[in-house]
């Protein structure tokens, strides 16, 4: 023992650190000089082995505070000196601290055995790799000692308490950081669970087991259950483990195309509820030996106590077995065999009958809860049906139940949740309840079971009676809704309930109703219909009489809930028509009787109301047309104009009559609002609607962006639509509203940026090229025109800056920039036209508005997004001129901001000058990406070299210009700062010869700039950094290697004004280097691009590398750690073959060689 | 109410203070008349009169002149008072002991009725830039019939 070893200390040396230690900690509690006494306890952490005073201290102290520090202290001493404890060492400070654990089992003070029962698992991970079998099983001899209940409940519990901090210690989430590369703990990970995990499991099965007879024979609460909870709690973190290693065999196991029971290569994606997969080598342990059953006659037990004392719904081993309960309704995979899910049935139902007093009968659970019963078991019971709906399809989900009772387990799950509902519907509050929560557990349920399982679309079928529950469920929810929507009319408080919001609260929500609706669609749709026009003739009826606004809620409800079930968001694809509505309605064989055509076309004709100014002024108020025009863009992008019905899968099968009879309905619905059909009808209907929200709503930014960006959007996206779109009366309106009249000028900017945009991309429905051009130009012609006018006013100086120029030079821009960002090949013309037109004008503007940033801002913009629309169409002379006019833009803009400084009494105006200032930054660091990306794609015929285009020099020249304005403080803008350093590293790794021609100021000034990168807190663009000095080292190395010069002068040192020798930059770079990597704090993710780039630094200068290694040697006074360090550089630089050529391979072995380097030395360099 | 804003301005559009615009149509940055002062507008945000009511927009304004917060709400579809701001770049030919600055002129005349702001910190931030002896182009901001300086730029070394 150590003790012995250091036989000679000092005991009153140990007295007197453990009173500092002691002193430090009560100071800390009573907040006395805190500084100082951190100062102390740090001191401990560091001094080098401290173990002696430590143990000293744990063993002797009163002062459970400084027990708590003496075991942390142990943690950090022997993590950091690992590397040079020997063997015995490690043993003894493990052992140390599980026998302490055990000895003061039954202390009062449990945070400190808890910490000292993780600093043993810690160290016990630490020295896994190389402890032998032999020596991890006298460990766990004792630990098992402690178990088997030898010593007395308390250590037993202490030795179960000692497996959960290890089981935790080896999975990957809770573990604590060692400095150690991510391989370390992945096999330590591996090992844990082939090894041991079912060991610890059955160790602690059996001491609940063994404990089950005292707690459920006596009456009142027994010491046992303190140890007995433990244990459970350990077995659901062992079902939590994450297993991968899943041990030989198991390929065997796996039956992909099971019929009863979900593959799990699809599960895993589809709930959140993770699965319990432990392979088959756990069927003994938990299928076979009868452990489900002991557990549910445990809780039995248990629930049959809750009246006596000590026992109550809630207390902690009531909670922990039904954890374990609904962990087990998880099980799934190969642990059972692959006997077509029988087993697994069988599993799931023995828990399922255990379960269902919990939930069973709904009414009666609910009003005990009402009643003030504890809603715990009852939510963990939903939340095992949820599990089970998660390893089980909707079929074998509800024939669950079928055996103990006479209806299936999705009747239970409608009634259940319908009762949840009424509970909800009864206490309207906007508290988080009891039935909040077990709805939404209820609603996932419905949502695994009857979400699309794969990508072909087929949904989960449910049996007859399932969907009778389905809907019945589904017309509570309704009504609930209703009454909600109704109910919440008239407050007003929440201000900021507009549609984007509730939708995207809701949405989950109702995508879920809209699966249940789906489910039984026949039943869903009528209904969804014969409610609306109950409301709608309510609405009608009711006019200029009573106040409308509760019943204009309940239609924006309906609206919402209707977009839903009818319609898929498609997240940017086109939605197909949700296969249960494709394939449900055989028997309609007439378009118009289809009751999804109905449907649809009642909400059409209400919404075509809006256009009656009276009924829009006494209906149509901006939130409900919000709803409406939400409904319509959703509802277009799925049935308006689908592409063309295509007869694919009629050939197979036998039922031939059935086949056709669906096909017919499912082609009749369709093609009613196809292209030859009603389509072109609703579309011009549509657009109708559009224009009148966008007239005829002033000021209300949210409908009208919806309009722009939702509604019309979707339109223009699909050329079938737009061939249309563009012979329809209402658009040529719409196109002539925005180019001539004053009220689209009223529009929001960004939503005249939008319709720009949009009434741009309709040209794609234009046969031929020139007339879409033409198009184009008569649409944007007013606008340059403008711009072209105003720049040629004499007093342009005074007039600009009316209130009134500044907004139509604004809304202009914006139209410009949104014209320009719909730019396509075929427009592409034109829209270089506009563009070319107005930059002349664009430089005189600059000058006009140079002190009034929102329209410098949407100026650079324009440029911004125009040059990334056109500059890989361009011809080398058109690139030419476009490029001089983004670098007299550049100039000009740096000529009127460097220097400048804003005076201002508010500082909110100051910093939103700043603001300003960065974002126009970004934008001209935009625009030099934007001129880059012309080297990468180029569509034009001849190169841009003829005219003496060179990308490389021009973005570098515009990147000088742009520098000096990016001072260090708007660095701090992250998005800046990200911008910034990845044009900087492309520019580095792509064109390093260019850098090499700057002059030395310049060159100074991008390399000051990579320095503070180099120490910025986000690893993104340190890793940025390290790439641009990996790529100027190496450019550098290659060409002097070539007999090149490669960087010049720039490598050199030189004398500055003081007579300071400046080293080189390559110098300066790799000290700095070497800083970073040994002496401060990074991400480890950094280590390999600083190899990368440490590498060839090294090779450019090899004999700095020399000198500073000798330093770091010649700094270490201990001759162990000495000749450690001194042996760890020379493998640095040796090992693994190292060669000095830049490839790949070199570059590989070097990451290694660091990385071994690093875990060697670091500890102990940081430390000194 | 929105009414008394629309009267004409015909001839003299140049010299009038303050032009009627929509509610809707102001953004953040842009500038807003609130009780009589010229804001620059910080915040906007657009609410709801009653669930199914109309848009009303809520300003948060600061004065361009003394920095002090005001906020005003008002419907998004009745117009408002945006101010005329304008701003003007002067050569800074002097400092007085009076606490005046005297200013070139684009066409050679000299300024002389503008004092110095009377905050400290703007204060030494003109004086110190123009006693290192740079040559300094200070830009003045007048609106409503009040006019300050607002930025100052470094021209290079006299």
């Amino acid at each position: 023992m150590m003790q012995q070893q250091g036989g000679s200390a000092d005991l009153a040396q140990l007295q007197s650190t453990m009173q500092a230690i002691e002193f430090a900690c009560s100071s800390i509690q009573m907040h006395m000089n805190p500084a100082a006494a951190e100062a102390t306890i740090l001191s401990l952490n560091q001094s080098p082995q401290p173990y002696k005073a430590c143990q000293f201290i744990l063993e002797n102290s009163q002062v459970a505070n400084a027990r708590f520090q003496a075991a942390a202290a142990i943690r950090d001493a022997a993590i950091r000196e690992w590397g040079f404890l020997t063997t015995e060492d490690k043993k003894s400070l493990i052992s140390f601290c599980l026998y302490y654990v055990m000895q003061h089992a039954s202390s009062p003070e449990g945070y400190v055995q808890a910490k000292v029962s993780s600093v043993a698992a810690q160290l016990i991970k630490r020295g896994w790799l190389d402890f032998t079998a032999v020596e991890k099983e006298t460990f766990f001899y004792q630990v098992n000692q402690a178990i088997l209940g030898i010593h007395g409940v308390d250590v037993q519990f202490s030795g179960i308490n000692f497996l959960e901090s290890l089981v935790s210690e080896f999975s990957p989430s809770t573990s604590s950081a060692m400095g150690l590369p991510r391989e370390f703990h992945e096999q330590c990970r591996m090992s844990l669970e082939l090894d041991y995990l079912k060991t610890f499991y059955c160790w602690a099965r059996d001491t609940a087991v063994g404990v089950t007879k005292s707690i459920t024979e006596s009456h009142s609460e027994v010491p046992e259950v303190k140890v007995c909870t433990a244990a459970l709690r350990l077995m659901l973190q062992i079902l939590n483990w994450d297993f991968l290693y899943k041990t030989a065999g198991t390929k065997t196991g796996i039956d992909v195309f099971s019929p009863g029971i979900r593959a799990d290569s699809s599960l895993s994606k589809r709930s959140e509820c993770t699965l319990v997969q432990p392979g088959p080598a756990w069927h003994d342990v938990l299928i076979s030996s009868g452990h489900v059953g002991w557990l549910l006659g445990l809780y039995a037990a248990l629930r049959g106590k809750f009246s006596c004392g000590g026992y109550w719904l809630d207390c902690p081993i009531a909670v922990s077995a039904r954890k374990l309960i609904v962990q087990f309704c998880s099980l799934t995979g190969t642990i059972f065999l692959s006997d077509n899910g029988q087993m697994q049935e069988h599993h799931l139902l023995q828990l399922l009958s255990g379960i269902i007093p919990w939930i069973d009968p709904p009414v009666a659970v609910s009003q005990a809860i009402e009643c003030g019963k504890s809603e715990s078991e009852m939510l963990d019971g939903c939340r095992a049906l949820l599990s089970m709906a998660t390893v089980t399809t909707p079929f074998v989900f509800d024939q669950l139940l079928k055996s103990v009772r006479p209806f299936g387990t999705l009747t239970l799950l409608s009634t259940l949740m319908c009762e949840v509902i009424k509970v909800l519907m009864k206490n309207n509050t906007d508290e988080e309840t009891w039935s909040w929560e077990a709805r939404d557990i209820l609603l996932d349920t419905w949502t695994t079971l009857l979400m699309p399982m794969d990508g072909t679309g087929g949904n989960a079928l449910l049996p007859p009676e399932g969907i009778n529950a389905a809907a019945n469920l589904f017309s509570l929810i309704a009504a609930s809704e209703l009454r909600v929507a109704s109910a919440s009319a008239m407050n007003d408080e929440d201000e900021s309930d507009y549609l984007q919001a509730s939708i995207s609260a809701m949405d989950e929500r109702l995508s879920s109703y809209a699966l249940i609706a789906r489910a039984a669609v026949d039943v869903a749709t009528p209904l969804l219909t014969r409610l609306f026009s109950e409301l709608v003739a309510r609405i009608h009826q009711g006019r200029g009489i009573i106040d409308p606004t509760p019943t204009l809620e309940e239609l924006y409800s309906l609206l919402l809930i209707t977009g839903h079930v009818l319609a898929d968001e498609g997240e940017g694809e086109t939605p197909l028509i949700p296969n249960t509505i494709q394939t449900h309605f055989v028997d309609i064989l007439e378009a118009d009787k289809h009751p999804v055509v109905v449907l649809s076309i009642s909400i059409i004709k209400f919404a075509e109301q809006s256009l009656d100014p009276e009924v829009r002024a006494s209906v149509f108020s901006p939130r409900l047309m919000e709803a409406v025009i939400w409904f319509l863009a959703r509802w277009s992008r799925t049935y308006l104009m689908p592409e063309e019905f295509r007869d694919r899968n009629f050939n197979s099968g036998h039922d031939h009559e059935y086949q056709f009879r669906q096909l017919h309905s499912r082609k009749a619905l369709l093609s009613f609002f196809g292209e030859h059909n009603q389509g072109k009808l609703v579309l011009d209907t549509i657009v109708r609607i559009s224009v009148t929200t966008l007239l005829s709503y002033p000021g209300e930014k949210d409908l009208q962006a919806l309009t722009c960006y939702q509604l019309l959007h979707t339109l223009v996206r699909r050329k079938n639509i737009c061939v249309h779109l563009v012979t329809l009366d209402s658009w040529r309106e719409l196109a002539n509203a925005f180019a001539n009249d004053k009220v689209l000028f009223l529009l929001n900017t960004a939503n005249q940026r939008s319709l720009a945009q949009t009434l741009v991309l309709g040209a794609s429905g234009i046969r031929n090229s020139e007339a879409s051009n033409q198009y184009v130009r008569d649409l944007m012609g007013h606008t340059t025109n403008y711009l072209v006018e105003l720049s040629n006013k004499s007093d342009l100086k005074s007039v600009a800056q009316q209130p009134d120029v500044i907004l139509s030079v604004s809304c202009l821009l914006e139209r410009l920039r949104g014209a320009a960002s719909a730019s396509e090949p075929r427009t592409q013309r034109s829209l270089y036209e506009m563009g070319f037109s107005v930059m002349n004008p664009l430089l005189v503007l600059l000058e006009a508005y140079k002190h009034e940033s929102a329209v410098v801002y949407l100026l650079l913009k324009f440029v911004v997004d125009w040059v990334d629309g056109q500059i890989s169409y361009l011809e080398a002379q058109e690139t030419a001129a476009v490029i001089d006019f983004c670098m007299r833009l550049l100039q000009l803009y740096s000529s009127y901001n460097i220097g400048k400084i804003s005076l201002s009494l508010s500082s909110s105006l100051l910093s939103e000058a700043k603001t300003e200032k960065y974002k126009d930054l970004r934008a001209l660091l935009q625009l030099l990406s934007n001129l880059c990306s012309k080297d990468l794609v180029d569509f034009s015929s001849d190169s841009i070299e003829a005219q003496g285009t060179n990308i490389s020099e021009v973005v570098y020249f515009g990147l000088l210009i742009v520098t000096p304005l990016i001072s260090l403080e708007l660095l701090k803008y992250p998005k800046l700062c990200h911008d910034y350093f990845s044009l900087l590293s492309h520019m580095l790794e792509v064109y390093p010869e260019t850098v090499a021609r700057l002059n030395s100021e310049a060159f100074a000034h991008v390399l000051g700039t990579l320095d503070f990168g180099l120490h910025h807190q986000d690893t993104e663009v340190v890793n940025m950094c390290l790439r641009a000095l990996k790529a100027l080292a190496s450019f550098h190395y290659k060409e002097t290697h070539a007999g090149k010069i490669g960087l010049g002068s720039h490598t050199k040192g030189i004398k500055d004004q003081q007579g300071n020798l400046q080293e080189g930059i390559l110098s300066r770079f790799l000290r700095l280097l070497l800083q970073l990597l040994l002496f401060e704090d990074y991400s480890p993710d950094l280590v390999s691009p600083a190899a990368d780039a440490l590498f060839p630094l090294i090779l450019c200068e090899q004999d700095l590398y020399q000198k500073l290694a000798n330093e770091l040697i010649e700094r270490q006074l201990n001759p162990t750690l000495r000749s450690r360090l001194a042996s760890a550089l020379q493998s640095l630089t040796s090992s693994n073959q190292l060669s000095s050529t830049l490839d790949r391979m070199n570059y590989q072995r070097f990451r290694k060689n660091v990385n071994n380097f690093l875990i060697n030395v670091r500890s102990f360099l940081r430390t000194m | 109410s929105d009414e008394e804003h629309h009267f004409e301005s015909k001839a003299d559009a140049g010299a009038s203070k303050t032009y009627p615009q929509q509610a809707g149509t102001i953004r953040k940055n842009g500038y807003i008349v609130i009780k009589n002062r010229p804001c620059k507008v910080v915040e906007v945000s657009t609410s709801k009169t009653g669930k199914h009511g109309h848009a009303k927009c809520h300003f948060v304004g600061i004065d361009i002149f003394n920095g002090k917060k005001l906020e005003d709400i008002v419907p998004s579809s009745h117009n408002c008072d945006v101010p005329h701001v304008t701003r003007t770049d002067y050569q800074l030919i002097d400092i007085s002991e009076d606490g005046f600055v005297s200013l070139l002129t684009e066409n050679g005349n000299t300024k002389d009725d503008l004092r110095l702001p009377t905050d400290e910190n703007l204060l030494t931030q003109i004086k110190d830039g123009f006693a290192e002896g740079k040559d300094l182009v200070v830009t003045v901001m007048s609106s409503m019939g009040e006019e300050q300086i607002c930025a100052l730029k470094d021209i290079g070394p006299k």
